[in-house]
């Protein structure tokens, strides 16, 4: 993977998805027989508030080439009431915190998907493994 | 009762930490009378060639960050003499307040220095030669390593003792254990010289309401600090809640919040990141739902050093602690 203008790279991405919205919104996708790239790796969580700052760095670290984290719409869809908000709060600062440490910001995307949006799940990888692809590997050091 | 040998290593540090033991007063006079001191530079005039013929070293203590290569043969050095490593100071333990140089490539750095800033006058570009000829003899600096890290990077370490300084909880836990080595010979668990698992918050003696929320951040000089509320609850950034315990909390007891020198609690991989976790899920509690996506970003994208601030002390020891090579626009 040392060549950033493989035309045959495969970005490895990992997805932190919430258990109430966009995880069964891609599994909508699944049982909906959705095509979006194989390169996403699902992780479930209960809740994208729920997802640390440091697993993304770990991601990263263990050889992750762009993070996405999936929760449910805002305002009021979360399950545990405003768990997407501290999502969106950490998700904002965390760019900066990439940015400083040279890591392209948009190897991390945030999405509101809810459980009836499959289609919106597809759409949402296919761009996000196009957009990554455009940025090559991640080389960490 | 034989006497024991310790011997005091010197990294990249500012010489705070050598007061520090300086500033244990008549306990030094007391180890003294326990064991020897067969090397340490920054107090006495030692060279590596007296370390270099010390057989065995009991206690090794090596303070500050590895920066050049002298700091890498000295550390080696003493670690192949001595049964324990003590790593002194927040810079030993965690890279310091030095290993925030890492978010520049060394090239950078030199620039910068030599080059760059307003008050140098270098108009020939001249930079720092490793070695000169001078006559028959050889002047030589010792070369930069490629980046400043913290202790164990490079060693096995066994004592963490952090703190910039040291306060006097660490260095009471470090006195203990080598009076308890000389005495009864024990030899200490590997790891931290503090209660590993406790925060500052849990030995703050400030007020903290029901619910922390901010509503602004604000830096210390724009408030009238109240010294009897919680910081954070003023919108202030303390970094009570990830560092660990250790110190009295003797800048809170000053009105001045914590800044992260004894590193973090020991379930921790990257303080920066853990911090960001729990401060921007205090931003506007309850009243998100109010506000717009975008103000709540606007008042976040406010902090606008996260690795200065949150990092200050532990930028060497995070999950990535170097610049990185990515593709920025």
């Amino acid at each position: 993977m040392s060549n950033r203008d493989n035309e045959n790279f495969e970005p490895k991405i990992v997805a932190f998805l919430c258990k109430w919205c966009a995880y069964s919104g891609a599994d909508l996708a699944g049982v909906s027989r959705l095509e979006y790239p194989p390169n996403v790796i699902p992780i479930l969580v209960p809740c994208s508030g729920k997802v640390d700052m440091q697993f993304i760095l770990k991601a990263f670290k263990e050889g992750a080439d762009g993070v996405f984290i999936g929760g449910c719409h805002t305002p009021n869809d979360c399950h545990y009431i405003s768990g997407n908000y501290k999502a969106l709060k950490r998700f904002t600062l965390m760019r900066k915190y990439l940015e400083q440490l040279g890591i392209n910001s948009k190897r991390i995307r945030l999405e509101w998907i809810s459980a009836t949006e499959g289609v919106k799940f597809a759409k949402v990888m296919k761009e996000f493994v196009e957009e990554i692809k455009k940025l090559g590997p991640l080389q960490t050091r | 009762m034989k006497k024991i040998k310790i011997a005091v290593a010197p990294g990249s540090s500012c010489g705070g930490c050598d007061v520090a033991l300086v500033n244990l007063n008549e306990k030094l006079l007391d180890i003294t009378n326990y064991a020897d001191i067969v090397f340490w530079p920054t107090a006495l005039d030692f060279k590596i060639e007296d370390l270099e013929q010390v057989n065995e070293i009991d206690i090794g203590i090596f303070v500050g960050a590895i920066r050049h290569e002298d700091h890498v043969k000295l550390a080696k050095l003493l670690r192949e003499k001595s049964k324990i490593i003590v790593a002194l100071g927040s810079c030993a333990c965690y890279g310091g307040i030095f290993s925030l140089a890492n978010l520049f490539e060394k090239k950078d750095l030199l620039e910068t220095v030599y080059q760059k800033t307003i008050t140098t006058e270098n108009s020939n570009g001249k930079m720092p030669t490793e070695s000169i000829k001078m006559g028959n003899i050889d002047i030589s600096l010792p070369k930069l390593t490629n980046w400043c890290l913290p202790l164990k990077n490079l060693i096995d370490v066994d004592i963490y003792a952090p703190g910039c300084p040291p306060g006097e909880r660490v260095l009471e836990k470090l006195y203990n254990i080598i009076i308890d080595f000389v005495k009864n010979g024990t030899v200490p668990d590997k790891g931290i010289a503090l209660e590993p698992l406790k925060t500052l918050c849990d030995i703050c003696p400030r007020k903290k309401p029901e619910k922390i929320v901010i509503r602004k951040f604000k830096r210390i000089h724009e408030v009238k600090l109240d010294p009897e509320l919680c910081f954070l609850a003023q919108g202030v950034i303390c970094l009570g809640p990830i560092s660990i315990a250790g110190c009295d909390a003797n800048c809170i007891k000053a009105n001045i919040p914590c800044r992260g020198c004894l590193g973090p609690n020991q379930d921790i991989h990257d303080v920066a990141a853990k911090f960001i976790s729990a401060i921007a899920s205090l931003v506007q509690i309850d009243k998100e739902k109010e506000l717009e996506e975008e103000e709540i970003v606007n008042l976040i994208e406010e902090i606008v050093d996260p690795i200065g601030t949150f990092h200050r002390f532990t930028f060497g020891s995070g999950i990535f602690n170097k610049k990185q090579e990515d593709v920025m626009e």
